[in-house]
């Protein structure tokens, strides 16, 4: 425990010294909060906003940071302490969703106290999407990891994951803005799930089979990561 | 056969035993029937060219890799099945292995030292190993020197009983490698088992009590610095080596 501690403060450390992580996950949303300004319903955005923080973590810089480990041999080096290496994925995945949540007190933040937004009306909902969202997102940027042969083919892949993703699942824009056949893409995405979840969560009308897909999704990616990781 | 209960007397006892060690990668055989011991306390060289063999044994000494047959005993445990139990007493610093280029020097201390559950003061091994006024230095930014500097200081803060050390000084300047081998030679007076793999015959002479010279996954000889010259009838360690190692060839 006190192993698992230690490299989840030090995966956080290395994640706000990332000046990629730090403007992605904190920088970006707020921008695009800003780009919005004055224009009608701000609220209906934050859900999605906190969905893409925490797809921009899970499913693209994660890969990287665990392919890295393994081309680097951090993983090996590790395998000879009395630490299992499963425990730095596991702090990988803790370092995420601190980041994640610092990214979206920041950006809930300046909606509400900017732009006036109401506050969420059933936090607890909201924090259980928020977990389930970044198990899945962790889970899916561990199968990513485990496919990619290389740290730099990891990178390429949850860039090329990630960003269709946030723009069809109605994170980065809201979906009934697309066209019909990009709209109806978005209905199979995972991350459309997590925005609906949160979106539930915020306006005080919940579903549960959004949280139940994302429990499921989180299971399979987790199995198929562990079936394909390779240590080396 | 009875086990040796080790580490309560340390002295006098065996710390490595190696039997008949085989490891195949497909066709290959990359270790071929290997064996030797290593006394608790004592410098020990394993040394031989790339391929020779020496850092698949020693993967098998620290639980790396499972061996296709042949038995191995680190501090009486088999490092195959009880890795875990054994990393506790064992450091290692391996061939080629990094930490995250923002990890600072001191916190790659302090977060190695939480790994064990009793470890050494990590402000102390900082202090020790020269690595103090580099504290707060990214490993990225460190240079080849301080960087090996920090992986010994990593495979000690544990407070160890065997170290086992790959290729140390390999990619060092000579005046790094000097200073890496005043270290290790602290570390033989402070009574650690020191398990050293090189492929330089300088550094084993200077540091080794007893040397295993693999060649194609065998031991071609074994025996101190001193008794391979001698063995060989030849003028220097080196000359003993290209001896030793055309033969095995």
């Amino acid at each position: 425990m006190k192993a698992l501690t230690q490299l989840s403060m030090a995966e956080i450390r290395l994640l706000a010294r990332d000046p990629g992580t730090l403007f992605f996950m904190i920088a970006f949303p707020l921008m695009l909060l800003i780009l919005h300004t004055g224009s009608d319903g701000i609220g209906r955005l934050l859900p999605g906003y906190v969905a893409m923080i925490l797809a921009i973590g899970g499913l693209s810089a994660l890969p990287g940071i665990v392919a890295t480990y393994r081309e680097r041999k951090v993983l090996r080096r590790l395998a000879t302490t009395p630490v299992a290496p499963v425990t730095l994925l596991a702090a990988q995945v803790g370092a995420q969703i601190v980041m994640g949540a610092v990214g979206a007190v920041i950006v809930v933040g300046a909606g509400v106290l900017g732009y006036g937004v109401e506050l969420p009306a059933q936090p607890a909902v909201l924090a259980a999407a928020f977990l389930l969202c970044a198990s899945m997102v962790c889970a899916l940027g561990f199968v990513i990891a485990a496919l990619a042969p290389r740290a730099r083919v990891a990178e390429l892949f949850g860039l090329l994951i990630m960003f269709p993703m946030i723009f069809l699942s109605g994170a980065a824009v809201p979906r009934e803005g697309l066209p019909e056949g990009l709209r109806a893409i978005g209905g199979y995405l995972p991350l459309t799930q997590a925005v609906t979840a949160l979106d539930g969560g915020w306006s005080g009308s919940p579903a549960g089979l959004p949280l139940l897909v994302m429990a499921g999704i989180t299971v399979a990616g987790t199995a198929a990561a562990a079936v394909l990781f390779r240590w080396e | 056969m009875p086990r040796a209960r080790l580490g309560r007397e340390p002295r006098s006892m065996t710390a490595i035993e190696v039997r008949d060690l085989c490891k195949r990668y497909g066709g290959t055989r990359a270790v071929d029937g290997v064996s030797f011991t290593v006394a608790a306390g004592e410098t020990f060289g394993v040394i031989g060219h790339n391929g020779a063999g020496k850092t698949t044994t020693v993967e098998c000494l620290v639980g790396l890799r499972r061996p296709d047959s042949g038995t191995v005993r680190v501090l009486g445990e088999d490092p195959a099945r009880r890795r875990r139990v054994l990393a506790q007493r064992i450091g290692v610093q391996l061939q080629e292995s990094e930490l995250p280029g923002r990890l600072k020097v001191a916190e790659a201390l302090k977060l190695y030292a939480s790994f064990y559950e009793s470890p050494d003061d990590w402000r102390a091994v900082l202090e020790r190993w020269g690595l103090a006024p580099i504290r707060n230095k990214s490993f990225g930014d460190l240079s080849g020197g301080q960087k090996q500097r920090l992986q010994l200081a990593l495979a000690l803060v544990g407070a160890p009983e065997v170290v086992v050390l790959d290729e140390l000084t390999t990619g060092l300047d000579p005046i790094a490698r000097r200073e890496t081998w005043r270290l290790i030679g602290d570390l033989k007076a402070s009574g650690t088992t020191v398990v050293l793999v090189s492929h330089y015959m300088d550094e084993a002479e200077a540091l080794c009590d007893r040397m295993a010279v693999f060649g194609a996954g065998r031991i071609a000889a074994l025996g101190s610095p001193r008794e391979l010259v001698e063995r060989t009838g030849t003028g220097s360690l080196e000359e003993a080596y290209f001896a030793l190692a055309e033969v095995a060839r």
